[in-house]
């Protein structure tokens, strides 16, 4: 078991121990629910890492692997420039504008949004 | 020669043109652009600041009005600790962590671009509310309700408070999800989990804790944007809401969000002690174990800030309050354990470290202080607790930035900053930061209460104002001092080396600054310090 896998479910039952002792010592429920909420995304996140971790191997998870060892390995690929990212946020704030002043605001933003999701389709090929 | 110490490539130049930083994915890149921005809304904050230190300088200043002072106050809370503190802890995030664990790059490159605006916008959306008619947001950093609801806070600038900081708030939590990823998936062969530096550890747990906190807040805010435009009435008790609803979920995010802002920052200070000590870090695994004992109980303790309201379970979030004492005190111990017989020097990163312990040490004791219910009946929205946030905040967090910027500044541009100015910048910071809060202790204790513009001229409330306004002055000659250095060294642009601090981790493995791939060849990594193995092969590796 990895420890990022370890951090998640000892976080997960930390946080159900801690809703069950808030729940029966303050009988209050929005702090329960909300601690129980967080309680069930950090298990969801355990429980996903238990199903991804199966075929996980890393080369840094072994003590005495050299950098040379995962040479020729395919790590990611890695865009070293991209307008999109800039246009995305300016396309956000276009909308959270639009919903505080106007819906002209909110469609630009939309349009604006939806066209950059085709970009980073087309340029994820 | 050692793989550490060997001459590497000269990498090409990067282009440096306006549109290559506009659409970098560069996390180096990125973070810098995070520095920069952070800095600038530091400015813009700490301009606020001053004008509400002028203001309060005499018992019935006439500086501003009651509604300026309201805006004042808002937006210099909202600047630093949404737009100043936590962003410049992403910011190193983003130059650092792929440098220390030998990653080419975060995880999610153009995603780390798209936060980085975001949080840019975000920050100029809050701000833009000064430019309506009404002003700015005005009901204070944390935007209770009924404060901000219509009634109220019928202005345009509220709302854009509420958009901007959702806006920044989405931007922090995509941040710490590539920053969780990219030390997961993407360490380099034989970085172990237990071989990451100090600082990484830290940023895997301000992450969880992002996860944990910024979603609720999200929520809140939301839902205060319901009832002020479309008919909600989540917080209006008339018409079957709550009236701490709000509270509830604000301080649920509030409070792990001081944890947020500080955590890095032992993370910074974990680096640059054992660095000046000449000492590995003193109990490695409990400074680790404690940061997350330190997250996980910091979820647990959020309505101590509602001890008052009679509608919470003081005992309980008094004892959980008392418990986050034990893992800083570990952390605490650390740090001195550290320092214990090391061959200590104090170049201006060390000297900020030190300060970072002595005022966070005053923080966190008030921090204890006003945990008991007793206690913090009487301090409760005083200045007392006005004292206590600086001291955890300006006096950590801030110590560590500047730390941080001149530990590792020649790291991200290649030349130093002068030691001469690095030193007054120290002092008028350390001094001026004395003088202003120190007084507010007892300020507090005298009854004077936060967020006041006037004051009973009476006892000795104007002297002690007068005295805290005269340090504020002064912490802005340390700021002014600083820039003067950053202009200056960078006229100069002397060449620190790689490793001009002899330091362990492996972004002091490649060069000053960083190719665009990061490394031209990593050291073996069988420590959590290669670069002190890779510059001492003759010395046993510790673990």
């Amino acid at each position: 078991m990895t420890i990022g896998l370890r951090l998640f479910i000892s976080s997960a039952v930390f946080a159900i121990g801690i809703a069950v002792a808030y729940w029966l010592v303050a009988h209050e429920i929005t702090g329960t629910f909300l601690l129980g909420f967080m309680a069930f995304a950090l298990s969801f996140v355990a429980g996903y890492m238990i199903v991804a971790e199966r075929e996980a191997d890393l080369w840094a998870d072994r003590p005495d692997a050299k950098p040379a060892d995962a040479a020729g390995e395919l790590v990611g690929t890695y865009s070293i420039r991209s307008p999109l990212p800039f246009g995305t946020a300016l396309a956000m704030t276009c909308i959270g504008l639009g919903i505080a002043i106007s819906p002209t605001l909110v469609a630009l933003g939309v349009i604006a949004l939806l066209s950059l999701g085709v970009g980073f389709i087309l340029q994820s090929r | 020669m050692s793989a550490a110490s060997a001459p590497v490539a000269a990498a090409a130049s990067p282009r440096n043109d306006l549109l290559s930083w506009l659409t970098t994915t560069d996390h180096k890149r990125i973070g810098i652009l995070y520095l920069v921005a952070s800095l600038a809304y530091f400015a813009v904050a700490g301009a606020l600041a001053l004008a509400i230190r002028t203001q309060l300088a005499h018992p019935a200043g006439t500086f501003v009005g009651s509604h300026e002072y309201a805006q004042l106050f808002t937006l210099h809370g909202t600047g630093m600790i949404f737009l100043f503190v936590a962003p410049f802890a992403f910011g190193l995030a983003n130059f650092l962590v792929p440098l220390q664990i030998g990653a080419p790059d975060m995880a999610f490159p153009r995603l780390n671009a798209t936060s980085f605006w975001l949080f840019l916008f975000g920050g100029m959306v809050v701000f833009a509310g000064t430019a309506t008619a009404e002003g700015g947001a005005a009901a204070g950093w944390t935007s209770y309700a009924p404060l901000s609801e219509i009634p109220v806070s019928s202005g345009l600038g509220q709302d854009l408070w509420i958009v901007g900081v959702l806006l920044v708030s989405v931007a922090t939590i995509l941040t710490a999800i590539n920053v969780v990823t990219t030390v997961f998936i993407y360490r380099a062969p034989g970085m172990t989990m237990w071989r990451l530096p100090i600082f990484t550890w830290e940023m895997v747990a301000t992450s969880l804790l992002v996860f944990m906190a910024f979603p609720t807040l999200a929520a809140d805010l939301l839902l205060l944007f319901v009832d002020r435009h479309l008919g909600g009435h989540a917080f209006d008790p008339a018409r079957g809401g709550s009236a701490i609803l709000y509270q509830h979920l604000f301080w649920f995010f509030g409070h792990p969000e001081v944890y947020v802002m500080i955590l890095p920052y032992f993370g910074v200070i974990s680096e640059i002690v054992p660095v000046f000590s000449r000492k590995p870090i003193f109990g490695y695994t409990g400074l680790v174990l404690a940061a997350f004992a330190i997250a996980g109980l910091s979820m647990g303790v959020w309505a101590h800030h509602m001890f008052t309201t009679g509608a919470v379970n003081n005992p309980f979030f008094s004892f959980v309050s008392f418990l986050i004492a034990v893992p800083t005190g570990v952390k605490f111990f650390n740090w001195i354990g550290t320092m214990w017989r090391g061959s200590l020097t104090f170049p201006t990163p060390m000297l900020f470290a030190v300060g970072f312990l002595l005022n966070f040490l005053l923080g966190g004791v008030t921090g204890v202080m006003v945990a008991s219910p007793p206690i913090d009946f009487h301090a409760h929205d005083s200045y007392f607790v006005v004292a206590h946030m600086h001291y955890v905040l300006g006096g950590g967090s801030l110590f560590a930035i500047f730390a941080a910027l001149f530990f590792w500044w020649p790291k991200m541009f290649g030349y130093r900053l002068r030691e001469g100015l690095g030193t007054w910048c120290f002092w008028l910071l350390f001094v001026g930061f004395n003088v202003t809060f120190f007084p507010m202790h007892f300020m507090g204790i005298d009854g004077m209460a936060r967020r006041v513009y006037t004051y009973a001229d009476a006892g000795a409330l104007p002297l002690l104002n007068l005295i805290a306004t005269a340090g504020s002055y002064l912490m802005l000659a340390g700021v002014l001092v600083f820039a003067w250095n950053v202009l200056l060294s960078a006229l100069r642009h002397e060449p620190a080396g790689d490793d001009p601090w002899q330091a362990n981790s492996l972004e002091w493995a490649t060069s000053s600054p960083p190719p665009e791939h990061n490394f031209e060849r990593l050291p073996p990594i069988r420590s959590e310090r290669p670069v002190f193995d890779a510059r001492h092969p003759e010395l046993p590796t510790k673990r």
